[in-house]
């Protein structure tokens, strides 16, 4: 995972607004996969080694964070790479959204 | 149905008439799935949103707009092809044998998964649920007796894929 972004407390220069939107975008998001009462342990476990390459260890702590917990976030990146990696989640019939962490 | 695994990490299905029979109205159904009003509830889930963030919804309607189109053509490629595997089966004795390989075996565990999501939706399948015993005059018996056998077939060809893929 990345790190948190810099705290919005820092000091600010007036003249280099383009300096804050920035950091506003590329502040990391987050692929969130949510429980659900029909998808297969062993396949959600299945997809997330294929698609991200992921450890059977791994991938399985993620599939039992789902189940368990209710969801887990699998991935992370720009907007654009977790709007492709929301897609292709889905394409595979998970539920999965993303957010930034504030 | 009898399963088999190949060495290449394809699988060999015995399947009786009927179970062929009812795999080959699976596409259908999903096609209507996939076409249904956006608020019917296993076209809701087949294709649901990116962003849960109500602030998000330009970005949510720019998303939807690049990526269901290849969400539903590749859906619709998918069904297709699992149309020809079944029209290719081969009689063998008073069954019909689907050779699947590696790559078929995923996009059929995928056309499954939609199945079972989308039956699941209609059937209000939730955590609890459980299909082991349908009684006789339940109106929705068929449609949970299709779940189960999914769920059985779609579990198998996901062990196999498991055996391709490193630990």
């Amino acid at each position: 995972m990345r790190g948190a972004p810099a705290a919005t407390t820092a000091p600010v220069e007036i003249g280099h607004p383009e300096l804050d939107e920035r950091t506003a975008t590329d502040r990391p998001w987050i692929v969130v996969v949510w429980n659900d009462p029909v998808n297969l342990m062993v396949y959600v476990v299945w997809v997330l080694q294929k698609l991200f390459g992921y450890s059977r260890e791994k991938a399985t702590r993620l599939m039992h964070q789902v189940h368990y917990e209710g969801k887990a976030a699998v991935s992370d990146g720009s907007r654009e790479q977790c709007e492709a990696d929301v897609a292709r989640l889905h394409a595979h019939g998970l539920w999965a959204t993303m957010e930034q962490p504030s | 149905m009898r399963f088999r695994t190949a060495p290449d990490g394809g699988v060999d299905l015995l399947l009786d008439p009927i179970e062929v029979g009812f795999l080959q109205t699976l596409p259908d159904q999903l096609r209507a799935c996939y076409e249904a009003p956006a608020d019917d509830p296993a076209r809701a889930r087949l294709f649901p949103r990116a962003y849960l963030d109500p602030t998000e919804e330009t970005a949510e309607r720019e998303w939807q707009a690049l990526a269901q189109p290849g969400l539903l053509r590749d859906r619709l490629d998918a069904l297709a092809t699992m149309q020809a595997h079944l029209e290719a089966a081969t009689p063998r004795g008073r069954r019909r044998r689907v050779t699947l390989g590696a790559s078929d075996v995923a996009l059929w565990a995928a056309v499954l998964n939609d199945v079972r999501l989308a039956f699941g939706a209609r059937l209000g399948v939730e955590d609890d649920t459980d299909f082991s015993r349908i009684g006789p005059d339940d109106p929705l018996g068929a449609e949970k007796a299709a779940y189960v056998w999914c769920s059985a077939l779609q579990g198998a060809l996901v062990e196999a894929m498991l055996l391709g893929l490193p630990d």
